[in-house]
């Protein structure tokens, strides 16, 4: 304690403090925002055997983080039988998924050991995913690992035919046979940690066995060590790898079966076991390896994208998303994460290609931004969807800059355009595209442009310009594309008769509330009614949020975002706005569910249901949220003084 | 200079909360579930042992709240003491002359204290000894004690390892330790600075946690069971 908390009587708890400095993702947080969460820290214990979470009954108001101890996480079905899903143990946690879904406990936890917990209230964790896009990025990666689990568990459940051959495949499977064609990644115990951590980032991969010199293995290095014996510690990157290996590596046969090596790592708590083969190490398994043979998971995917180093390699990795979704929705995840799941991985597939792209052009004659627009703008992408993006560079100096700059980025857009047609998005047929030189300019004619939309808007001109309003910068330079949004902000709300024409826009969208009353008709089978979900559903929400941004100075792109800062401002009411969050998550959630069964059949995706198909909850909830779409066009009204015309 | 005396007369004057505490304590009803109650753990640093010369040089305390530690609901202050500080008291609770030089009075701080204990029951390690140096002080500044119940941890962990003695010979094992720092390994807690009051003061709100739902297990479920408990606890020689 120092001497200057002398006279302060409510000290932040150093015990707790220090925690979080050490555990991921915590460490990084600001010493602000750490010190406020551990002053709202509460410290539990549960005696061993306690069960903390009860599966589909414990409400979860807090966010675990184990400071002590260890719990068991495990599911239990109808008949009793209890499918063991995970072990964490100290810095690791529990209760994400829940208030992120907000839903009760999906899981039971127990303790398997006299455990410490740290909690934190639901609001404040909510608060600070919101808050830290590396929290976010953290707990979204392990959360979709994680939830692919679960739903491995649920489908082996409820399935009429499960899938047996992989539920045994752990007690079949020889490591040996998981492991091949993975390289083996070693390091010299001479060489310096830092060496270790550019070898490691290089191979992207999380360890490294240690050899003496000469031939013999002798101990392991995993990132972990990195962080908590190195970075934690304050110890110089220059420390050779011996002294922080862990020594002698354990080891498992490479002929066992893979059930054996998970729980020797359960048993021992770590990440990974060497393999060794008649006296010698072939190779590393790693709980993610095990991990993989239980079914797709997103962070697989993930780390396969970033990891390719040919454009061709991606070409089949984008086909998988839908595989990996599939997982996330039966596990009831919401349409809101999963879209933002989708986005990532996009986001990851258009990072290579334009990396492995710069690579092979050298390197821009200006500073670029990739922009996305329309729903890949607002990440809120399902199933494949068209392209719609462009191209934003600095200012060049000068003739000759101006055409080394046309040039270069001509081919760097054409060439990125064709490499996404084979990875599976097709061509926008507007044309709204990076290798149009229309959209591929300089930030003072982009400025202008917008300029030119807003200044003298033509209703048609209104109308193609919409998907503009929603960009983002997707890679490259975002201070290019953060630069534009600002000039955006600052002049659309200035711009009445603009925002006007956008508002008339927005009232065009009839609510099909008459529907439902055809539909009641076509019970007797005289109709056959298909309901447009995009135009009638999504898309007033989507126009709404966008105007009232557009009005109100708000930056943001993504449409939940938009509308939870427009109530954060007071611009719409807090009623309102939960009530427009609430249907237009159960909006996507419904147009992913049923563009993942057209998937399923092999058909195209599209937004055309079928309200017959729906369950009278449903039915019920989707009339409810037409209301909230006449409920934010007669706001509009109000706003922008239109009667009913 | 007036203002000052005025300032000091009242707080001589035992604030209205002992009176009231008093009563409080009086009526409360100790049949109620353990997570009920509220209380507040605390630990004291003293220049020496002897209540008649030695005096406190730091107090650290933390509130329990349906049987959980509210980490941010804290206290901790260093203290002036009226003599100066021993060296050898200095070696133990490393607070040095320098720091506590700025250091207020306990007069200054000892109302807050009693302001932030509230209705709480008092824990601590061998509590007796901090409790009869703050009731010295209590009495001599507000001519009052104070009347919150304490519970000892030394004598609850004493407690506890009678309710699971397996042998006969378990009660003739003399390598029991009761010291914060040996209970804390032998449970395996996690670990604490120690001699500092408000480290010691979380160290040992960790192990009333620890020790009153172990218990808890074990069939004490009210205060009074706690309580009952605790004073079973026979001297064995």
């Amino acid at each position: 304690m120092s001497p200057a908390a002398n006279d302060v009587h409510a000290v932040a708890p150093e015990a707790v403090l220090s925690f979080l400095t050490r555990t991921l993702p915590f460490n990084e947080l600001d010493p602000a925002t750490l010190t406020n969460l551990a002053r709202h820290c509460i410290i539990d214990f549960f005696p061993k055997g306690t069960l903390i979470f009860r599966q589909g009954l414990t409400e979860v108001n807090h966010f675990y983080l184990i400071q002590k101890g260890g719990v068991k996480i495990y599911l239990k079905d109808e008949e009793g039988s209890v499918t063991l899903k995970d072990f964490r143990g100290e810095g690791e946690y529990f209760g994400a998924l829940p208030i992120i879904q907000e839903t009760r406990a999906n899981l039971n936890v127990e303790t398997v050991e006299d455990t410490f917990c740290f909690l934190f209230a639901k609001e404040a964790f909510l608060a600070l995913i919101h808050s830290s896009p590396k929290v976010t990025h953290y707990f979204l990666r392990s959360m979709s690992e994680k939830l692919v689990k679960t739903a491995y568990a649920e489908l082996r459940q409820h399935r009429v035919n499960p899938r047996t051959e992989s539920a045994l495949y752990l007690f079949s499977a020889q490591i040996g046979e998981t492991i091949r064609g993975k390289s083996l990644y070693t390091i010299a115990a001479g060489d310096t940690v830092q060496a270790a951590a550019q070898r490691m980032a290089e191979f992207n991969i999380g360890s490294l066995l240690v050899h003496d010199g000469r031939e013999k293995i002798i101990g392991i290095i995993t990132d972990k060590d990195l962080r908590t014996k190195i970075v934690a510690a304050g110890l110089s990157y220059q420390s050779p790898v011996a002294e922080i290996m862990a020594s002698p590596v354990e080891t498992i046969p490479s002929q066992a079966v893979c059930f054996d090596a998970m729980l020797k790592m359960m048993r021992l708590r770590i990440h990974h076991l060497a393999v060794e083969q008649q006296e010698k190490i072939v190779g590393v398994v790693t709980t993610h390896d095990i991990m993989l043979l239980q079914g797709t998971s997103p962070l697989y995917l993930f780390r396969e994208i970033v990891a390719q180093r040919k454009i061709e390699g991606l070409y089949s990795l984008s086909g998988k998303v839908p595989q990996v979704v599939r997982s996330l929705i039966e596990e009831g995840a919401k349409a809101n994460n999963i879209t933002r799941m989708i986005t990532i991985l996009n986001d990851q597939i258009l990072d290579r290609i334009l990396t492995l792209l710069i690579a092979e052009l050298g390197p821009p004659p200006l500073p670029f931004c990739w922009l996305l627009m329309g729903s890949e703008g607002r990440r809120e992408q399902t199933f494949k969807t068209d392209q719609d993006n462009a191209l934003i560079y600095a200012d060049p100096e000068g003739e000759e800059q101006a055409k080394e700059a046309e040039a270069y980025f001509k081919t760097l857009a054409d060439k990125a355009i064709e490499h996404l047609v084979a990875c599976g998005y097709p061509r926008c047929p507007g044309e709204i595209m990076a290798s149009n030189p229309k959209w591929r300019q300089p930030a003072r004619l982009w400025q202008r442009r917008f300029d030119g939309w807003l200044s003298t808007p033509e209703p048609r001109d209104v109308l193609h310009s919409t998907i503009f309003f929603d960009f983002r910068g997707g890679y490259g330079e975002r201070g290019l594309a953060q630069r534009l949004r600002q000039h955006l902000a600052e002049q659309a709300r200035k711009k009445e008769i603009f925002l006007l024409h956008l508002a008339k826009d927005c009232l065009e969208a009839r609510p099909p509330l008459s529907f439902f009353r055809n539909f009641i008709v076509e019970k007797d089978g005289e109709h056959k009614n298909l309901l447009d979900l995009k135009t009638k559903g999504l898309v007033p929400f989507v126009d709404f949020a966008r105007l009232m941004s557009l009005k109100c100075g708000v930056r943001e792109s993504n449409t939940l975002g938009r509308l939870q800062l427009l109530a954060e401002g007071d611009h719409i009411s807090r009623e309102l706005y939960s009530e427009a969050v609430d249907a237009y998550e159960f909006l996507m959630q419904l147009r992913l569910i049923h563009q993942m069964q057209l998937l399923e059949e092999n058909r195209t995706p599209d937004n055309y249901i079928n309200p017959a198909d729906l369950s009278d909850l449903e039915k019920q909830t989707l009339k409810e949220a037409f209301e909230v779409v006449r409920r934010m066009q007669s706001l509009i009204k109000q706003e922008f003084r239109l009667g009913e015309a | 200079m007036v203002f000052k005396a005025l300032t000091e007369a009242f707080l001589r004057k035992p604030p209205p909360s002992f009176a009231e505490n008093r009563a409080f304590f009086k009526g409360v009803d100790q049949g109620r579930p353990l997570e009920e109650y509220e209380f507040v753990v605390y630990d004291t640093e003293l220049t020496g042992l002897n209540p008649k010369k030695d005096e406190i040089v730091s107090i650290g305390a933390v509130r329990i709240r349906k049987l959980q530690i509210m980490a941010g609901e804290t206290f901790h202050v260093l203290l002036k003491p009226r003599r100066q500080l021993p060296k050898d008291s200095t070696l133990i609770h490393r607070i040095t002359p320098q720091q506590i030089e700025n250091a207020p009075s306990l007069e200054e701080v000892l109302p807050r204290f009693v302001e932030f204990c509230g209705r709480a029951f008092l824990v601590g390690h061998y509590v007796g000894l901090d409790t009869s140096f703050v009731n010295r002080a209590a009495r001599r500044i507000f001519g009052a004690a104070l009347h919150n119940p304490c519970l000892d941890t030394l004598r609850l962990a004493q407690a506890y390892k009678e309710m699971n003695w397996e042998n006969y010979h378990d009660r003739f094992n003399m390598n029991v330790s009761y010291n914060l720092t040996d209970l804390g390994k032998e449970y395996g807690l996690p670990a604490f600075a120690r001699h500092d009051a408000f480290e010691d003061a979380m160290q040992t709100a960790y192990l009333f946690l620890f020790l009153v739902k172990k218990m808890r297990g074990q069939g004490i479920v009210t205060l009074k069971e706690l309580f009952n408990a605790g004073q079973n606890w026979r001297w064995i020689f």
